[in-house]
């Protein structure tokens, strides 16, 4: 009887553990490795226009990976700031060696040579905490950037930088990424999509 | 924006430049795909964690990568169905 019992038992303890034991290990649930990880609070992730190289933008910076993401090195941000929270990264899609970075203590950086030198673009922007960067597809001297804090809203380039202007209305709450995407709003514009604190919001790029 | 999990933080939003009705969203637990502009959205891949970016390879639509805010890179070759870890 305390056989019968046991054997019982075992398969029952076998039934409950297997699910536990097969179970696979599901995407991102693996711990990030702990050690010498420098990427900590990653803001941003962009693949380069010809598509091999992948750009990271985090509280320690910009990285760069030429192997699909798998190994990764600092990419050097010519800049008189020591440090760099990257909070948004962008390229031309038209001309690769055109990159923005958008910054939380330097507003917003530009280089038109494939990352060296780079430049501060910051003329007419309010303030210098830029969390979100947009190019505009088919227009790529368009860009919209969403400030935060001081000077608080989104401003707009016509000229790849050289000036900003704010504009009105556009995503409400805390952007966090910002897009503008190709479909026309019917008049005359595209739309501008936001990821933010409230949900995805979208307006049309001409507001 | 029906499907997409209402009033969440959506800290990453990515389009295919070739056909920008795709899109990805991610927010901290689950990463979204639409391929009508935004008018529905669908999971992609499960047990996300801390999602702090999504990306399209520009030229391959299909190519997609997360990134992790402790910087785990996931890629996937299908627009979403699979997944792979990278780092």
């Amino acid at each position: 009887m305390s056989r019968i019992v046991g054997v019982a038992l075992s398969y029952l303890l076998a039934g409950l553990l297997a699910p536990v034991l097969a179970r696979p290990a599901a995407a991102g649930q693996a711990p990030p490795t702990a050690k010498g990880n420098v990427y900590e609070h990653v803001h941003a992730l962009a693949v380069a226009p010809e598509g091999h190289q992948l750009f990271l933008g985090a509280h320690t910076g910009l990285f760069r990976s030429d192997d699909g993401g798998k190994t990764w090195k600092p990419a050097h941000v010519s800049t008189k700031h020591s440090h760099l929270d990257v909070m948004a990264v962008v390229f031309d899609p038209k001309d690769s060696k055109v990159m923005y970075l958008g910054t939380h203590e330097a507003g917003i950086l530009k280089t038109t040579d494939g990352g060296s030198p780079w430049a501060e673009v910051n003329a007419g922007l309010g303030g210098l905490d830029v969390h979100g960067l947009a190019v505009a597809p088919s227009t790529p001297g368009k860009l919209h950037a969403a400030v935060r804090e001081k000077g608080e809203g989104v401003y707009r380039t016509t000229d790849g930088g050289g000036k900003w202007t704010r504009v009105d209305d556009g995503p409400t709450g805390e952007v966090k990424v910002l897009a503008s995407v190709n479909i026309s709003t019917g008049m005359g514009g595209i739309y501008l999509y936001a990821g933010t604190s409230e949900g995805l919001q979208r307006s049309p790029d001409c507001f | 924006m029906g499907g997409l999990p209402a009033n969440r933080t959506v800290s990453g939003f990515a389009v295919s430049p070739a056909d920008p009705k795709i899109m990805y969203a991610a927010v901290r637990d689950g990463l979204f795909k639409s391929t009508a502009g935004g008018e529905a959205w669908m999971a992609v891949g499960k047990g996300w964690r801390n999602l702090a970016a999504v990306a399209v390879n520009p030229k391959d639509p299909d190519v997609v990568f997360v990134a992790t805010a402790e910087g785990a890179i996931f890629r996937s070759p299908d627009g979403g169905k699979t997944w792979e870890r990278q780092r």
